[in-house]
């Protein structure tokens, strides 16, 4: 087993920590999504808003393995702009999969190139959360394709997103089972941003509620429309890539919490000596570091396993479940090594232990990766 | 749990079609373990290899994928009553929340009247 990163790998490492030294970090602390634009086209300048968009539709045509090492970089220096790709790689998940040519011809490109922009993945609802048992939004038949009505809650680029890709349901009854994935121009008739919410974390990425009423969706809009019963089994399978990527994202906001606390515990002194050199806080440190290895290596191991087709449902879910549980401990320990400099708000930690939170929950609870796991072993 | 309901069906469609969990797992490329675990819902299918073996079971993909409801719809009568209460359902769905209210005061009123309007 080779745990080495090839030169390729490395290269695009540097060149994303480089970008970011220069055109992220500067702006990261400032959360309102003033700088979201120029961050945003800073990325489409690389081509990383959706790097596993094949060649052939304009993206870098990256392997998970190598794009969740550029999660990680963007998300040590911008959780939220993290937030942003890993949610607009959900929505192109689903086509990439399964979509046909004409699909992948029309939207793909939307994500890749100096023009890129991002997509979002509207799934969880107002009402019952993201059960697929009790899912409202409904998808009715008509002559020239279906009728979208509903609303979807806690979109991650809500209002910024150039197609929003949808699950309904197209038989009431049947629900689960009758579930499709459609792909709805953000300028579609009927779509309306209902509300954008101030999220404790990730604030670069909007997160809002969507209604949607009668939109029109054709029937090359649905991806593989003419096989009933594939919406649910696409879906699984967009998830258990998505969670090795938000996986991804826990481990770069722990890391950016131990390369703060090990910078602060370096230089602040306490009894004339750095912190660093009391027990207590190394100790604190070297936990902090080997907790981050752990979930790094779960993470690759789930990359690597989606790579190369292999059984990747559990060894994603308990990525996530572990590196989003490690990056929520780290960030507080880094706080807690900073003493009362963790809890100003501005302060890149203060910022991270809120970045932090929203990892058990999106992309499923670590509830539910417990049952992903739990029902396989 | 979903998976062991596609589980099921596949086992099911595997003994219908003749075949043992070996053969049916080289025909669609993959393990007899895996297979196994499979029917028994202790592995994730995707739809890729669902479709590869729908293929060669003889079956739609539906078949494997309607054990997922979770309601249980009416009896598949040809009753004009099933058909229109399926169509009202459908069209609840598509109503605003405001709207699913007004039908409920509506059914109300209809229920008030029915019961003598005391």
């Amino acid at each position: 087993m080779d745990f080495s990163l090839t030169k390729k790998q490395q290269e695009l490492i540097e060149s994303v920590k480089s970008m970011a030294a220069q055109e992220i970090t500067p702006f990261a602390l400032q959360e309102e999504g003033i700088h979201r634009e120029k961050m945003l086209i800073s990325l489409a300048r690389m081509n990383l808003l959706c790097p596993t968009v094949p060649k052939e539709f304009g993206g870098l045509g990256l392997d998970l393995f190598s794009t969740a090492l550029v999660v990680e970089e963007l998300a040590a220096v911008s959780p939220g702009l993290a937030a942003i790709v890993a949610a607009t790689l959900h929505a192109a998940e689903p086509i990439i999969l399964a979509g046909n040519e004409q699909q992948k011809k029309e939207f793909l490109p939307l994500l890749t190139g100096a023009q890129a922009g991002a997509a979002a993945f509207a799934l969880t609802e107002p009402e019952g959360g993201s059960d697929l048992n009790i899912i409202s939004t409904q998808a009715a038949a008509d002559h020239n394709g279906y009728l979208l009505n509903g609303c979807k809650d806690y979109v991650i680029n809500a209002g910024i997103a150039r197609f929003i890709t949808v699950v309904a349901a197209t038989d009431m009854f049947k629900k689960k089972a009758s579930l499709r994935i459609f792909l709805v121009p953000h300028h579609a008739a009927g779509v309306k941003i209902e509300e954008i919410y101030h999220t404790s974390g990730i604030n670069l990425a909007p997160v809002g509620r969507i209604r949607f009423a009668d939109v029109n969706i054709v029937g090359e809009h649905v991806i593989k429309s003419r096989e009933a019963g594939s919406g649910y089994l696409l879906l699984t399978q967009t998830f258990d890539v998505g969670r090795a990527l938000v996986s991804a994202l826990a481990v770069g906001i722990a890391r950016a919490a131990l390369e703060e606390a090990l910078n602060f515990a370096e230089n602040r002194l306490q009894s004339g000596v750095p912190i660093k050199k009391h027990q207590a806080v190394s100790f604190a440190l070297a936990d902090m570091a080997t907790r981050i290895e752990m979930a790094r290596l779960m993470t690759w191991k789930a990359c690597w396993l989606i790579d190369r087709g292999g059984d990747y449902s559990v060894a994603s879910a308990m990525a996530k479940l572990a590196s989003s549980t490690i990056a929520q401990e780290v960030t507080c320990l880094a706080a807690d090594i900073m003493g009362a400099r963790g809890y100003i708000k501005g302060t890149l930690i203060e910022q991270l232990v809120r970045d932090a939170r929203v990892l058990s929950t999106i992309e499923g609870t670590n509830h539910i990766q417990r049952m992903v796991i739990s029902s396989q072993l | 749990m979903s998976f062991r309901d596609i589980g099921m069906k596949i086992q099911a469609a595997r003994e219908e079609k003749g075949l043992s969990q070996e053969q049916l797992a080289r025909l669609v490329g993959c393990s007899q373990s895996a297979l196994s675990n499979y029917e028994k819902g202790k592995r994730r299918l995707y739809l890729s290899q669902l479709e590869k073996m729908a293929e060669v079971l003889d079956k739609p993909l539906e078949y494997f994928v309607d054990s997922l409801s979770s309601s249980h719809p009416p009896q598949p009568t040809s009753s004009d009553r099933d058909e229109r209460f399926v169509k009202l359902v459908n069209l609840l769905g598509r109503l605003s929340d405001e709207e699913i209210n007004e039908v409920m005061r509506y059914i109300e009123y209809l229920e008030w009247k029915r019961s003598g309007g005391s």
